[in-house]
C-alpha cells in the first residue's frame, strides 16, 4: 500500500494517457498508452484501502467534490471497467486513428470517475464527459448515417446530463446536499430528474433506441467500447441512488422482455446484440428495483460478468465485420470455416450470456432470479425465465449460428488479427474462468466475483450451485434449443432478409422530424403570405401617393381657370351659407 | 461451381478442417432428434427427483422444459408476425441511411 496515492482515483491516468493520446502522432505510442492506462488504474484500484475510503478531495468555488469514494459498489464496477479499458486496448491495437485512441482512453477514464464520485457535481462532469467523448467512437466510422446517428446520441446524453444537473440543483437547494448516495427519492423533483437523467442512459423503455441507433454504427473497436461503459454506470447509478426503488422492478421487467422480440427478426447482428444488451440491463435494473443485499450483489456480479461477454460477442461480431465487411445475417454463414478461432469465442460469448452452467452468466443471473423469487415477484420471476429463454436465441443461436454456420455463403477471409483474438481469448478465459466451480475442495472461479460484490459473505452463503439449480436451467435451455430447432424444420423460423424494425425513434426521426420540417414549410409560407400581403398594401399605397403627389399627380395637374373659379365659387357659397345658419 | 463442403478448398482455415462434419447434411438433419432427446432428457429427470424451488410453481414436473419452449416459440411468432409484420419496412426507409 502506497499511502501517497490512496487519493488518486483510477480514472486519472486513464484521463491523462487520453489526453495525451491525442497529441501523440505515433501509433506505437499511443497503443502503448491504451494498454498502460488501464494497468495504472488497475494499480490504483488495488492500492485503495480495503475497508473503504473517501478522498481526491477537490474543493472549487466553495463546492467540496469528491472524486474517489472506495467502497464496496464502487469496488466491483471500477474494476471491470478498468479490465474493459485493457481488453479495449489490446483490442483495437490495429487501428490507427488518433481521434478514436484518445476518447476511447477518455472515455473509460470519465466512467470510472463517474464510479468513484462521491458528490453529483463530479457525477455531472464525468457523466457529460463520457457522453462528449464517446460520439466521436461513432463518428469514427466516417458514414453520412453514422454522423447523424452520432448527433442524435450526442443530443439525447447531453439532455441526460442537463437533467441530472437541474436535478441535483433542485435535490441540494431541497436537502442541502450534494452527495451521490441513497438520499434520492422519485418521490421529490430533483430526485425525479435524477432518476430520468439515469433511465435514459439506462435504456429505459422509451428511452432505449439511442443504443439500437448508434451502437450499430460504431467503428468495429468502438461498439466494443461503447458496450462496456455508458449503460452499466447508468445501472451503478442507480444502484447507488435508487436501490429499492419499486418501480424498478417493473422497468427492468420490460427491458428483458421487448427487446427479445426485436432482436428475433433484426438482421444486422451487432443491432441484435444491441438489443441484447438492452435485454440483459433489464436483469439489472430488476436487481437494483428489489433491492436487498442478495439482489444487489446479482445486479453488480451480472454488470461485471456481462461486460466481458457483451464485449466478447461484440468482438467477434467487429472481427467478422472487420474481414468481411458486412454483419447482416443475410449475407453471412459457413464463416467457421475461415475464422474457426472468433467462431469458439463467439460460442463462448453465447454461452455466457444464454447462462449455462459452467459459463459467468449463469453465476450471476442465478442471484437476481433467486432475489427476485425471496420477494415473492413471481409474475416479474416467470418474466425473468421468459427473457432467458429470449436470450439464448439472439445471443446464444442467432449470432453464432447466422455468423459462422447457417448457409455458406462461401466468403472465404482470413481470421482476425492476432490482437483481436488475444482480446477475445482473454474475454472468453474470464467467461469460463467465473463460472467456474468449487471442485475437489478447490475453490471456484465464481468465488472470486461472488468476493468482489458489494455484501460478499451474502454472496458466498447463497446455495449457488446445487443438483436443482443445475437441472432446471439445463431443462429451460435445451427445451429451448429444441424449439429452435424444431421451428427450423418446420421452416417457422423467419428467414433473414435485409430489412429495418420501426422502434419508438420513428417517433423523433419521422413523425417529430416530419411535424417540425411541416411546421417549417408552414411557417415559410405564412411568411411568405405575409410578405406578399405588405407588399401589396405598399404597393398600393404607395401607388396612390404617387397618383396624388408626384410630379405627374393629381396635385400637379395645370387646372383650368374656369374650373378653378367654379369650385371657389362653390366653396364660397358652402361657407356663407354654413355662417348664416350658425348661431 | 463453389466447393460448398470445402474439402477441397484451400482458402480453409487448417483448424477448421477437423471441424468440417458441423456443416454436414446429415447433422442438420439430425439435429433436431439429437436436441429432443437431450430436452427430454433433463426434462425426465423431474419424473425421478423433486426439485425445491423458490416458486412452487417451478416444482411442477417439467415447469422449466415447457416454459422454455414455450417463450422461445412465442418469442419467433411475435417476432415474426408482430414486430416484421406490422414494423418491418425496406432497408433504405431512413432515406438510404442504413444501419451500417
Amino acid at each position: 500500500m502506497i499511502e501517497a496515492f490512496h487519493d488518486v482515483s483510477p480514472a486519472w491516468p486513464v484521463i491523462i494517457g487520453g489526453l495525451i493520446a491525442a497529441a501523440i502522432p505515433n501509433h506505437y505510442v499511443r497503443k502503448g498508452l491504451a494498454l498502460i492506462a488501464p494497468i495504472l488504474a488497475g494499480l490504483l484500484w488495488f492500492n485503495a484501502p480495503s475497508g473503504g475510503h473517501v478522498g481526491g478531495i477537490i474543493e472549487l468555488g466553495g463546492f467540496v467534490l469528491e472524486t474517489f469514494r472506495y467502497d464496496g459498489l464502487s469496488r466491483i464496477w471500477g474494476l471491470i471497467f478498468i479490465i474493459a479499458a485493457f481488453i479495449n486496448g489490446l483490442y483495437g491495437f490495429h487501428e490507427k486513428d488518433r481521434v478514436a485512441d484518445a476518447a476511447g482512453l477518455i472515455y473509460a477514464g470519465a466512467g470510472l470517475g463517474a464510479v468513484f464520485s462521491g458528490d453529483l457535481l463530479s457525477l455531472f462532469f464525468f457523466w457529460e464527459l463520457t457522453a462528449i467523448s464517446s460520439v466521436f467512437l461513432i463518428w469514427g466510422s466516417k458514414t453520412q448515417a453514422a454522423f447523424k446517428a452520432g448527433l442524435r446520441y450526442l443530443a439525447i446524453h447531453v439532455l441526460s446530463g442537463v437533467m441530472l444537473l437541474a436535478g441535483a440543483v433542485i435535490h441540494a437547494a431541497d436537502t442541502g446536499s450534494w452527495a451521490f448516495d441513497d438520499s434520492l427519492s422519485i418521490d421529490t423533483l430533483g430526485g425525479l430528474l435524477i432518476f430520468l437523467a439515469f433511465g435514459i442512459k439506462c435504456a429505459f423503455p422509451f428511452m432505449h433506441n439511442w443504443l439500437q441507433d448508434a451502437y450499430p454504427k460504431a467503428t468495429v473497436t468502438g461498439a466494443v467500447v461503447l458496450s462496456a461503459f455508458t449503460t452499466k454506470l447508468a445501472v451503478y447509478a442507480l444502484a447507488r441512488g435508487y436501490a429499492g426503488t419499486d418501480v424498478l422492478i417493473w422497468i427492468g421487467a420490460i427491458m428483458t422482455a421487448f427487446p427479445v422480440f426485436f432482436a428475433v427478426v433484426e438482421n444486422d447482428l451487432r443491432k441484435v446484440l444491441s438489443y441484447s444488451l438492452n435485454n440483459q440491463l433489464g436483469f439489472m435494473v430488476v436487481g437494483v428495483g428489489v433491492g436487498t443485499e442478495l439482489a444487489i450483489n446479482g445486479a453488480a456480479a451480472h454488470a461485471f460478468v456481462h461486460i466481458i461477454y457483451k464485449a466478447l460477442l461484440f468482438m467477434s461480431m467487429g472481427a467478422v465485420l472487420h474481414r468481411v465487411g458486412t454483419v447482416k445475417a443475410s449475407e453471412l454463414g459457413g464463416l467457421f470455416k475461415s475464422m474457426p478461432v472468433t467462431a469458439i469465442f463467439c460460442i463462448i460469448g453465447g454461452a455466457a450470456i444464454s447462462a449455462f452452467p459452467l459459463f459467468s452468466g449463469f453465476v450471476a443471473k442465478a442471484m437476481t432470479l433467486a432475489a427476485v423469487a425471496h420477494e415473492h415477484h413471481w409474475v416479474v420471476w416467470l418474466v425473468l425465465l421468459f427473457a432467458s429463454a429470449g436470450v439464448l436465441e439472439h445471443s446464444g443461436i442467432k449470432i453464432p449460428y447466422f455468423a459462422f454456420f447457417s448457409h455458406d455463403r462461401g466468403h472465404r477471409v482470413r481470421e482476425a488479427p492476432a490482437n483481436m483474438l488475444m482480446a477475445m481469448g482473454v474475454a472468453a478465459l474470464l467467461c469460463l474462468y467465473l463460472g467456474w466451480p468449487d471442485m475437489f475442495g478447490i475453490p471456484g472461479g465464481y468465488r472470486a466475483l461472488y468476493n468482489l460484490t458489494p455484501y460478499p459473505e451474502v454472496a458466498n452463503a447463497y446455495p449457488m450451485w446445487t443438483f436443482d439449480h443445475v437441472v432446471g436451467q439445463m431443462q429451460l435451455l435445451m427445451a429451448a434449443l429444441f424449439a429452435f430447432a424444431f421451428l427450423v424444420r418446420m421452416k417457422w423460423y423467419p428467414d433473414e432478409k435485409r430489412s429495418v424494425n420501426l422502434d419508438f425513434d420513428w417517433v423523433y426521426r419521422r413523425a417529430f422530424d416530419g411535424l417540425a420540417r411541416w411546421s417549417y414549410a408552414m411557417f415559410s409560407r405564412l411568411w411568405a403570405a405575409i410578405g406578399n400581403l405588405l407588399a401589396g398594401v405598399r404597393d398600393r399605397l404607395g401607388g396612390r401617393l404617387f397618383q396624388t403627389f408626384s410630379p405627374m399627380g393629381a396635385l400637379s395637374r395645370d387646372i383650368p381657370s374656369g374650373l378653378l373659379a367654379i369650385w371657389t365659387s362653390a366653396l364660397l357659397a358652402i361657407v356663407l351659407l354654413i355662417a348664416y345658419l350658425a348661431p | 461451381m463453389s466447393d460448398q463442403s470445402g474439402k477441397h478448398d484451400e482458402r480453409i482455415h487448417p483448424a477448421a478442417r477437423p471441424f468440417l462434419w458441423l456443416d454436414a447434411p446429415w447433422l442438420k438433419s439430425s439435429m433436431l432428434w439429437i436436441l429432443l432427446v437431450l430436452a427430454l432428457g433433463f426434462a425426465a429427470i423431474d419424473l425421478f427427483h423433486h426439485r425445491h424451488e423458490y416458486v412452487s410453481l417451478a416444482e411442477t414436473t417439467g415447469f422449466y422444459a415447457l416454459w422454455g419452449f414455450g417463450s422461445f416459440v412465442l418469442a419467433v411468432m411475435v417476432g415474426w408476425f408482430v414486430i416484421r409484420g406490422l414494423l418491418g419496412r425496406s432497408e433504405d426507409y431512413w432515406d438510404g441511411e442504413g444501419d451500417q
